[in-house]
């Protein structure tokens, strides 16, 4: 066993900084990200072959190149596998992977294991979600970034957070500004937040540029208003807002929302420092401080194996700075936070059984998540519970979504590679 | 025994069993109140295929009983109670060797000798109506009249429309027993009194009732996949391969650890199942056994392999040490009636063993002869020796 590798699963900062970090120590590291090369959602690359550059603060872009220069560094000992899902862990304890390359799935026997896999970005339902035209603002942000092309035509941006200035900035920066980004709180007004972010400096600057960008293309920034509901016809989209007590329509050819994110923890092992093969979480996957500190938290996750490997006591000044990144957060939420409208009965709640409010209200009041899921069907589609998870908790009145427990395989693989199954066990 | 509209009879879970019981007890003007140490369809009835078949079962009683039981499914859709929940499906018992076409063409006769339809269906128009089938399957059995139905649908419609609303997370500790009469269920703090009590509580069974060396846990891992297309079954019948029905006969081929069904949900997606592993009560699915399922079904299946799996999942089946359910009145206890080892016979028999148990319970003739399967074969068998 102490031949196995550390497995860390994300290649975004926090699972970089993790297996940068291991590796340093001396460890052989087994790093596997889904995507085709390493960054995550934050540090996202140009599509391979791709020569385009998207504007990003330069704090983000030197972070990255630390990052690689570190993981370059750590050569053989980190045996790196792109294009490769985590699938999980199987009843036996085997941790899978799904090798797009090879097509087949691959059981590994490894020492322990950092789960890094980032956040899944909210939206609250409203009618017309689903409708082609309206996407997510990360996704078009994330779309953005491997292509180097913003979507073409009238663009409305939508929802709550920073982000949503983030994503405004980048695409008037590409050259297509938004219509209108509509802000469903009202950060001004909260002057406690504000006064909280003054340590802040890094992330006010960030905000202020791109505040800067959307001045300078005559971009509105309307606070205190709400998605309703939207339509499509001929021409477009229809978005029904609501501002100050008075509904209106716009009009537009994408509608991007967000409504911020939360930790990627449908399915996900349950963390267990003490266990025999220990786990731990990292980065914004396990609790939501953003992308500095994702690079610090993926240190601590690497501290805590090393102590449970004892090898290394762990790092009481990443515990600091950790919490000086939570109160920032804290009071970024608390600037940001506002009342979410009532969805309509007619409102789509899970996308891929077609599922509705009005079919959540009519299960019973006292159904167990399971019930909500073999009888509502909530949860059951090929997200796996990914996206209406967090709904679905929120109007169940819990804090977590806890539709769906650990489980395998965490993504949908294909039948034939997992029947081509692979494992390094010797044969008994 | 008292008057129906005067008794109170205490359901001992939540599946389908204990639903239909409750149901038509409920009808006979009953007073009952259902327990579950979870909730509805917790147990097997929720992890089960939807097959409501004659074609799969051990010939002999069980065929005939899954007669009576397939035939009380369409009544009861036909009454409007499932209405919309049961739909007649063809069975296809595949084989793809001359070993597995011996048993299978065996178990065909056994159908037909019951007085089931049976139609042989050579390669040529089996490749008609279910294109894409394995190089290996020569020819197969058609089942016309058999059907299909969601444990867990049928029986919250049961318990719905009786107004019957379950105590969830109820778990009864043991069966209150007077004077040789049962006079209630103990919970955690509470004695609940009843004129009679039904336990149909699958494994959980074991220990209200000493059965724990009669009733053996058997899990089976199953696996969901995407869809195609929604809205209807992507192949248009049920394909069972002859490792399923070794495994019913009790004969031991060399993937006896898996009896392979294929089943087409109405979703548009597949349900591939499933294992046969004994005295595992634990709901784990592991990779090794999931994958040598997903390989049996693209043997007899391979268009299998251009659909992704959803999730797997496991369930537990309750059977019994020679292989019979268990149903009847408890030999030595009145007013106490035992339902359960349906092994994995439980959708397609449960609506109509649980009127059955009803019936007990009421005192009324049965509809059907189920003294092979009275739990007093067990204290029989153990007088013996």
């Amino acid at each position: 066993m102490t031949d196995a590798p550390i497995l860390v699963v994300g290649g975004g900062p926090a699972g970089a900084s993790a297996a940068a970090t291991l590796a340093e120590a001396g460890l052989r590291v087994l790093l596997v990200e889904q995507r085709d090369q390493l960054g995550g959602a934050i540090h996202r690359q140009p599509a391979l072959g791709a020569a385009h550059t998207v504007h990003a603060p330069a704090r983000h872009r030197r972070n990255w190149a630390e990052l690689a220069r570190r993981i370059d560094a750590a050569g053989s000992r980190i045996e790196l596998h792109t294009g490769t899902v985590f699938l999980g862990v199987d009843g036996d304890g085997r941790h899978l992977f799904d090798d797009r390359a090879t097509g087949r799935v691959v059981a590994r026997t490894i020492r322990a294991a950092v789960i890094a896999v980032g956040a899944v970005e909210k939206i609250h339902p409203f009618e017309g979600w689903d409708l082609p035209g309206v996407m997510t603002a990360g996704g078009a942000q994330v779309l953005l970034k491997e292509t180097g092309v913003p979507p073409t035509g009238p663009t409305l941006v939508a929802g709550t957070g920073p982000l949503l200035l983030a994503v405004s900035a980048q695409l008037a920066k590409a050259g297509n500004p938004p219509v209108a980004v509509l802000e469903r709180g009202r950060p001004w007004l909260r002057v406690n937040a504000l006064l909280q972010m003054v340590g802040a400096g890094q992330q006010l600057a960030e905000a202020a540029s791109y505040a800067a960008t959307l001045l300078s293309h005559w971009v509105p920034y309307r606070t205190g208003t709400d998605i309703l509901s939207v339509r499509e016809d001929a021409a477009g989209l229809e978005v029904r807002v609501r501002r100050s007590g008075s509904v209106h329509s716009l009009r537009a050819r994408h509608l991007l929302v967000h409504d911020g994110i939360e930790p990627n923890r449908v399915g996900i092992p349950i963390p267990d420092p003490e266990a025999a093969v220990p786990v731990v979480l990292a980065g914004d996957g396990r609790e939501i401080l953003g992308a500095d500190a994702a690079i610090l938290d993926g240190r601590r996750a690497a501290c805590m194996i090393l102590a449970r490997l004892g090898l290394r006591l762990p790092d009481a000044q990443v515990e600091a700075r950790l919490k000086a990144a939570r109160n920032v957060q804290a009071a970024i939420s608390n600037m940001f936070r506002s009342a979410l409208p009532e969805p309509t009965p007619e409102t789509l709640i899970c996308r891929c059984e077609a599922r509705r409010l009005s079919d959540f209200r009519s299960l019973p009041d006292d159904a167990s998540a399971r019930e909500i899921r073999l009888m509502g069907r909530f949860g059951m589609g090929v997200c796996q519970g990914r996206f209406c998870g967090s709904t679905i908790a929120a109007l169940r009145g819990e804090a977590v979504p806890s539709v769906i427990p650990p489980r395998w395989p965490l993504r949908p693989v294909s039948l034939a590679a997992l029947a081509d199954l692979k494992t390094d066990e010797l044969e008994s | 025994m008292a008057r129906p509209s005067s008794m109170h009879v205490a359901v001992v879970g939540a599946g389908i069993v204990g639903a239909a019981a409750a149901h038509f007890l409920a009808a006979a003007g009953t007073r009952v109140t259902v327990l579950d140490a979870s909730g509805p369809a917790a147990g097997a009835t929720g992890a089960s295929d939807g097959a409501v078949s004659v074609a799969s079962k051990r010939p002999g009683p069980m065929m005939e009983l899954a007669r009576h039981a397939r035939a009380f499914y369409g009544q009861l859709e036909a009454e409007g109670v499932f209405h919309g929940l049961f739909h007649r499906r063809s069975t296809f018992l595949i084989a793809q060797n001359a070993l597995e076409a011996e048993l299978v063409s065996q178990h065909g006769a056994d159908l037909a000798q019951a007085g089931e339809r049976v139609i042989a269906v050579a390669r040529a128009e089996l490749m008609n109506r279910i294109p894409g089938l394995g190089e290996g399957v020569t020819a197969a059995l058609e089942i016309p009249d058999d059907g299909h139905a969601l444990g867990y649908q049928i029986t919250s419609r049961l318990l719905q429309r009786s107004g019957i609303v379950v105590r969830r997370r109820a778990s009864v500790s043991e069966i209150v027993v007077r004077d040789g009469h049962a006079v209630g269920v103990a919970l955690a703090g509470e004695i609940l009194s009843a004129d009679a009590v039904l336990v149909a509580a699958g494994i959980g069974s074991a220990h209200l009732l000493n059965l724990g060396d009669i009733l053996i846990p058997r899990k089976g891992q199953m696996i969901v996949t995407d869809r195609a297309s929604t809205g209807r079954p992507a192949i248009d019948g049920h394909l069972m391969g002859a490792s399923y029905l070794a495994a019913k006969r009790g004969i031991v081929l060399d993937r006896s650890h898996i009896g392979l069904v294929i089943d087409p949900l109405v979703t548009g997606q597949f349900l591939l199942g499933g294992s046969r592993e004994d005295n595992r009560s634990d709901h784990r699915t592991d990779a090794v056994t999931v994958s040598a399922i997903l390989r049996a079904a693209l043997e007899l299946y391979p268009p299998l392999g251009a659909r992704r799996v959803v999730r797997t999942f496991a369930g537990v089946r309750t059977a019994s040490r020679d292989g019979l359910p268990i149903i009847g009145r408890h030999p030595h206890v009145d007013g106490l009636v035992v339902a359960t080892g349906f092994e994995g016979d439980g959708i397609c028999l449960g609506p109509f063993m649980g009127e059955s148990a009803a019936r007990m319970i009421l005192d009324r003739p049965l509809a059907a002869d189920l003294s092979m399967l009275t739990p007093s074969r067990f204290a029989r068998a153990e007088a013996c020796q």
